[in-house]
This record gives structure tokens, C-alpha cells and sequence, in this order.
């Protein structure tokens, strides 16, 4: 399968400042997290990819066509801006409808679709409402929805859960969890939230300073660095110093005992070590660090 | 005997769209309708229809009001009431009122609730959203500019003795009527748009146009008027009687007043239509510009609509998203 998106050597300069420097990746189908402080480069990746401004070198192509080329290749591609970017005096039905032809589809089926597309997000009953009386969560969902109308192939998102409260934020991340990995839409979305992207991503792709840092599935992060937590009742030095004598480091984090690296001889290690020194063992389990913990040390 | 009804709820989640996908031109087609929409307040609530609504009567009133008075006078009341080639100066406040409010309505907020993100995202151009948003908005003046007219054709046919014999002797009117009603609908759509393009609060464009208009107006018929100068006439007793008023055969920017008179914005689409109908000057802006050369007036009506267009069009493509 050809990629969905493509930086190849992708420089973006603006007058002395460099915004993307040699940045090269695919995107596949799925959902992946573009992740990175700001001003790590993400908004302008998303600009590049949506075809709003040209690369200064190097080449971008998304769903096969250079977007600053092929006006035509917008149709397939959806976007949820950070910002709002709402009507307040019209109803959800309406605007959709409306966004959906301006993607290309027939009045008739814009119809069917706005309508589709509202109960999916969950706004069914509030269609015929105006926008402009709706919560912030309401409205984000009607962003994500103008970016769903038209059955796109791939849409960014960028920083989907921008301004929710705690309980907003569960709900759009679900949503989209839903839409990217149950439904099949691929997503691509762009946040500095760590925990956003490991709970809806597949893949993450780290920018940094405007370069790639890292790349690869979130499982494969977090696998990488998996390390093992125990909690023993009595006896914690001994079991430290049999577990130093068989080789093994353990680091000490408040009551519990860290391994780092788990395998199948460490787990037998530790077995032996509980045995024999005969601590009695409250707990013994992997701990798979959050993208949070890699990307903070 | 009674059967027990079963039925099952799903949930469909996610559709799919297999339907046809009509790219670029339904996306321009979707601008231009639903600039259209916006203008005439539909889809929106019922406030939004009031200013359409008193706008299209504000139009036609005009003509209603003179078909009235020739179904009173007859025949004979064609002379006195103003024709086809007086009605453009008549609504054109009402046109360019119209224009002021609605041209932000159309442009502001899509820039200012960055809906025009969403649009540039889309299979669409900035040329694209310009062109529709700017058809839409001129095809309804245009229908505005055309109501009263058509009406008015209605009712001098109508309480015409002999119609046919009417329509032969002033069926030139009907192509004069239909092409200023292209070139007014131009002028007072394009400039509206063009401030529309560069001000972010819609009170302001509307007040920027407005005042653009008569400011403008004011000032070239103010250079061009001829002062007047009185004095007092007393009876025996040296008490006041009354005014002798003289008026100086030169106007008060003299030998310049007919390039003065180009200034007045409002009057660029008068004298055009006066052109067409081959009609006097009415203000003294006009009488004035009048003695240039037919080209001079064509000319500036061409840089007061083309300069407008080319800077909403530069404007838009200067859109960040």
C-alpha cells in the first residue's frame, strides 16, 4: 500500500528561521500522533500536508498528489483546526450541510450525510440548534464532524482536545478513537499531549526543533522500556542485595523495588531471590512506562 | 390471537460515502449559493430576514408608488413621474445602504469566525470564494436593481392608452434599463466588497462604505455648486423685507470643478446610466463632469470598479490559515 502521506527531505524556511529541516516520514493508514513542543514544527507540517503553503525544498505528497499542486486532492482530506472556526448563527444541520458540498458532495447527499455525521459525534438531537449556543465540547465535535462530512480518506487533527475539561477531553478522545481505529478513517493528529496520542495512536512521530527525533509504533516505545515493579511487606534489603549478587540492578523509587528491562530470567531471578530470602511478596508486576515518562527523561 | 412485535436496535456508527463526488465546481456552486442564502437571511432566524425583506420593498416602493399616481393621471402622468432612466438614482441609496450592510455580512464573518480555513482546506481556490461570494452578492442587487424597473415597465404599459403602441416607442428603454442595471448592480456591489475584504468588524465596513459614498458626494457637489451671494432688501423705513440672492456664474473650484466632480464616488454609476439613457445631469457634480470627455467618466468608472476587485482579490490571497 502507498503511503497516505509523505515528507521527503521536507525544508521550510520562513525568511532566516527554519520551521522543517531534512524532515522525511510516511504516514500509513491508521492513526498516528505528530508529536512535539511548540514550536517543534507540527503547524507548519500540517500547513504543508493541507497545501496552504509550499515547501521551500524537498517534496510532500498526500494521498498521492502534491497538495499546493492539486486543488482536486483536497476533496479526500478532512482538517480540525485547534481554533474555533464555527458559525454561531446558523444550526449544525445547516453548516454541515453546506461544508459537506463545499467538499464536492450533491446537495441531496450532503443532506443524508450532515445528518449521519451529526449522530455520530453525538449531536443528533442539538442539529437544528445555532452553533453559537452550544458548549465547547458541542463545538468541538462539530469540528470534528465539517471534518468527517465528506468521508475523507485521511484528516488531521490538530490538538483535538484542545480547551476541554477532563471530561470533554475522555469524550473526543473515545470519538476519535472510535472513528480512527474502529471505523478505519486514517488520522493523523497533531498535540503536545503525550497521553492523548497513546491513548487513539498507533504510531507517533516526534519533531523536535523542526528535524524528526523519533519515529515508531507506540507500542514499540513503550515495550522498549518495560521494566518490572515489586513491593515486598519485610525484608526489601536483602531481596536488593540477593538481586545485586545474581547480577540484577534495582533502583529504589519510595515502596517500591524498579527492574529495569523485564525478561524471562529476571522474572526467574526475582522468584528465586523472594524464595529464598523469604520476603513476602505483595506484588510483582510489568510496568510499561507512558510516552509521558520516555519523552520527559 | 396477538403477535409479539420484536425488533432489534443498532448502532450504525460510522457511513461510509460510495455517492458521487463533484469536486471544484460544487464547491464553487456551494459558495455562490450559500452567499446567496446568507444575503437574503435564509437558514438563518427570523431577524436576519427583516433588512432583505424592507430592502426589496425599499426597491419597488418607488415604482408602486409612481404607478399609482399614472393609474390617477392617465397617459398625461408619464411626464411628470420620473422613467425608466431616473430609477437608478432614485433606489440607489437604498441599493448602497443595502450593499454596505450585507457585503461585511457576506465576508467578515467568515474571516473573523475563520469558517474561510475551512473553506481553503476544501477543493477550492481563494479566486474561487472570491468569485462566488462576489456573484451571489451581485446577482442580488442586480434582481433589486431589476424589480422596480421591470414593475415600473408593468405600469406604464399597464395605464398606457395603447400599449403596443407604447412598447414601440420606448422599447429602447428595456435594453438601456437592463444594461445600467449591470453596470449600478457592478459599482455598488464591488466597492462594498473590496472595504469588506480589509475590516474585520462589520459596523465599521458598513460605516467605511457609507461614509466613502456621501462624503465623497458632498465634497464634489459642494467644489462644483455655484455660491450664492445675498443681500438684504429694505423698505423706506431700512426694515428688512426681504433676500435678493445672485448667483456666480463660476463654481467655487472654478476652472477645476469638473475634475473635482470625478471625486464623487456616488456619482461614478449615476453618470454612466445618464450616458446610456443619454440624460442631463442632475446634482452639480454631474452638470459638471459633464463638460469631460464621455471617455474620462468611462474610464474612472472602470478604475473605481476594476482597482476594488484586483485588491479583494490580492487580499484573499494573502489568507493564512
Amino acid at each position: 500500500m502507498p503511503p497516505l502521506l509523505e515528507a521527503v527531505d521536507l525544508f521550510k524556511r520562513y525568511g532566516t528561521t527554519v520551521a522543517l529541516e531534512s524532515v522525511t516520514f510516511e504516514v500509513h493508514e491508521g492513526v498516528t500522533g505528530l508529536l512535539g513542543p511548540n514550536g517543534a514544527g507540527k503547524s507548519t507540517a500540517i500547513k504543508l500536508f493541507l497545501g496552504l503553503i509550499r515547501p521551500t525544498s524537498g517534496t510532500v505528497r498526500v494521498l498521492g498528489n502534491e497538495p499546493y499542486k492539486s486543488v482536486e486532492g483536497r476533496a479526500r482530506l478532512g482538517y480540525m483546526p485547534e481554533y474555533e472556526a464555527l458559525p454561531s448563527n446558523i444550526t449544525a444541520s445547516e453548516f454541515l450541510m453546506h461544508m459537506a458540498q463545499v467538499s464536492g458532495l450533491p446537495p441531496s447527499h450532503a443532506r443524508t450525510r450532515a445528518a449521519d455525521i451529526l449522530r455520530h459525534v453525538g449531536l443528533d438531537e442539538e442539529r437544528y440548534r445555532p452553533i453559537g449556543e452550544y458548549s465547547t465540547g458541542m463545538k468541538q465535535r462539530v469540528k470534528l464532524a465539517q471534518a468527517l462530512v465528506h468521508d475523507p480518506i485521511l484528516v488531521l487533527l490538530d490538538e483535538p482536545t484542545a480547551g476541554l475539561d477532563p471530561g470533554g477531553r475522555e469524550e473526543m478522545l473515545e470519538l476519535i478513537r472510535r472513528t480512527g481505529l474502529v471505523f478505519g478513517i486514517s488520522m493523523m493528529l497533531s498535540t503536545h499531549l503525550m497521553g492523548d496520542i497513546e491513548r487513539i495512536a498507533n504510531r507517533v512521530i516526534v519533531l523536535e526543533d523542526g528535524r524528526v527525533a523519533q519515529e515508531g509504533t507506540v507500542e514499540q516505545f513503550t515495550q522498549e522500556t518495560e521494566d518490572l515493579h515489586i513491593e515486598v511487606d519485610d525484608r526489601r534489603d536483602e531481596v536488593i542485595a540477593a538481586l545485586a549478587a545474581r547480577g540484577i540492578e534495582v533502583k529504589e523509587n519510595g515502596v517500591l523495588l524498579v527492574v529495569e528491562g523485564a525478561n524471562d530470567a529476571k522474572y526467574d531471578a526475582i522468584r528465586d531471590v523472594v524464595a529464598d530470602t523469604g520476603a513476602r511478596l505483595r506484588r510483582l508486576a510489568p510496568h510499561r512506562h507512558t510516552l509521558t515518562e520516555i519523552f520527559q527523561e | 390471537m396477538s403477535t409479539e412485535r420484536q425488533g432489534e436496535v443498532y448502532d450504525l456508527g460510522y457511513q461510509r460515502y460510495d455517492g458521487p463526488r463533484e469536486g471544484r465546481r460544487r464547491a464553487q456552486r456551494a459558495i455562490f449559493e450559500n452567499g446567496v442564502r446568507t444575503v437574503l437571511g435564509l437558514g438563518r432566524g427570523p431577524k436576519a430576514k427583516i433588512l432583505p425583506i424592507l430592502l426589496l420593498v425599499g426597491a419597488m416602493l418607488p415604482a408602486f408608488i409612481f404607478i399609482i399616481i399614472l393609474s390617477l393621471t392617465g397617459d398625461g402622468g408619464a411626464d411628470f413621474i420620473p422613467g425608466h432612466g431616473d430609477y437608478y438614482q432614485v433606489i440607489a441609496t437604498i441599493l448602497l445602504i443595502f450593499s454596505a450592510i450585507m457585503a461585511p455580512e457576506l465576508l467578515v464573518s467568515d474571516r473573523r469566525d475563520n469558517i474561510i480555513h475551512l473553506y481553503l482546506v476544501r477543493p477550492l481556490t481563494a479566486t474561487d470564494y472570491v468569485l462566488g461570494r462576489f456573484l451571489a452578492f451581485f446577482v442580488i442587487v442586480l434582481a433589486l436593481a431589476y424589480s422596480g424597473q421591470i414593475l415600473l415597465l408593468g405600469g406604464l404599459l399597464l395605464t398606457s392608452s395603447d400599449p403596443w403602441q407604447y412598447l414601440q416607442d420606448n422599447w429602447a428603454d428595456i435594453p438601456r434599463f437592463l444594461a445600467a442595471g449591470v453596470l449600478v448592480a457592478l459599482f455598488i456591489t464591488i466597492i462594498p466588497m473590496a472595504v469588506a475584504s480589509f475590516i474585520n468588524r462589520r459596523a465599521y465596513a458598513a460605516v467605511v462604505v457609507i461614509g466613502l459614498f456621501f462624503i465623497s458626494s458632498g465634497v464634489a457637489n459642494g467644489l462644483t455648486s455655484h455660491s450664492e451671494t445675498c443681500h438684504e432688501i429694505t423698505d423706506q423705513n431700512g426694515r428688512g423685507v426681504s433676500f435678493e440672492c445672485t448667483q456666480a456664474d463660476e463654481p467655487v473650484a472654478g476652472d477645476a470643478a469638473k475634475w473635482f466632480a470625478l471625486i464623487s464616488v456616488g456619482d461614478v454609476p449615476t453618470r454612466i446610466n445618464n450616458m446610456i439613457f443619454d440624460r442631463e445631469a442632475g446634482s452639480p457634480a454631474e452638470a459638471a463632469a459633464a463638460e469631460l470627455h464621455d471617455s474620462i467618466p468611462i474610464g474612472v468608472y472602470a478604475l473605481f470598479t476594476v482597482l476594488p476587485g484586483f485588491l479583494m482579490w490580492w487580499r484573499y490571497q494573502r489568507i493564512r490559515v
